[in-house]
């Protein structure tokens, strides 16, 4: 099955279809409501910070795997130009 | 219609390069999985260990009590008291790392097995040949050393409790 919902620039995977924008728009919903979260209950900005940047670890990392297997693939690149 | 009758013409008196598959057989040497695409998501399989691995050695060997590790461990925590991500922490500290090894692997290695002569059944020769791809190399033999770590730890560990 092609699934078309993200190509890749680098490490980073960029949706192209609506459906790659909306779990985009997701991941970055989520990572959003994590931040809010761990501001709430942390003391300080470094408190946030350090409490927030494996959060986004863990989002970045679901979001590549799910980026990964709809990804455009290359091969399919080649044949259409 | 004269147009595409006489681009059937054309096509039809081409003349066609005289190729033999079997001599070419032997010098195409293609890999499992895309190169580029494993490295891609190889950096975000060992990122998280590596975020692991340098909280502890930062705790333990420089004595930096900077909250990084009681943070990240209470995430874990966290994520283990969810049901159906329970299993998360082995997952992504010694499971994520051997995908990203077996991906890149498949990536850069070509095996080839083949019979040298017909006559001699029992006579197998095999070409393994590896693709000098940097980024590839560096993140197989980064989870190398993530796994060796974390199984290095795992057997110390089984070790101190027996006795």
């Amino acid at each position: 099955m092609k699934l078309n919902w993200f190509t890749r620039k680098g490490i980073i995977y960029l949706p192209v279809s609506i459906i790659g924008w909306v779990i985009f728009a997701i991941a970055f919903a989520y990572a959003v409501f994590t931040f809010v979260d761990i501001d709430k209950r942390s003391h300080s900005v470094s408190d946030t910070l350090i409490n927030f940047v494996f959060n986004l670890l863990l989002i970045g990392l679901g979001y590549t795997l799910i980026a990964y297997f709809t990804e455009k693939k290359p091969v399919q690149d080649a044949f259409e130009k | 219609m004269k147009d595409q009758d006489e681009f059937l013409k054309q096509m039809e008196n081409l003349e066609v390069p005289d190729v033999n598959p079997s001599q070419h057989q032997h010098m195409v040497k293609m890999a499992i999985m895309n190169a580029g695409r494993s490295a891609a998501l190889g950096l975000w399989l060992v990122i998280v260990p590596c975020y692991f691995l340098l909280c502890v050695f930062m705790y333990y060997q420089f004595h930096l009590n900077a909250n990084w590790f009681s943070a990240m461990f209470s995430t874990m925590v966290q994520l283990e008291k969810v049901p159906y991500i329970d299993y998360i922490g082995p997952l992504v500290l010694f499971i994520l790392p051997m995908v990203c090894l077996i991906i890149n692997l498949l990536s850069i290695i070509h095996v080839q097995v083949r019979q040298l002569d017909p006559e001699r059944r029992k006579v197998w020769e095999m070409n393994i040949s590896i693709k000098l791809k940097l980024w590839n190399i560096v993140l197989i033999l980064i989870s190398l050393a993530i796994m060796l770590l974390f199984i290095n730890f795992a057997m110390t560990e089984n070790i101190s409790i027996k006795n």
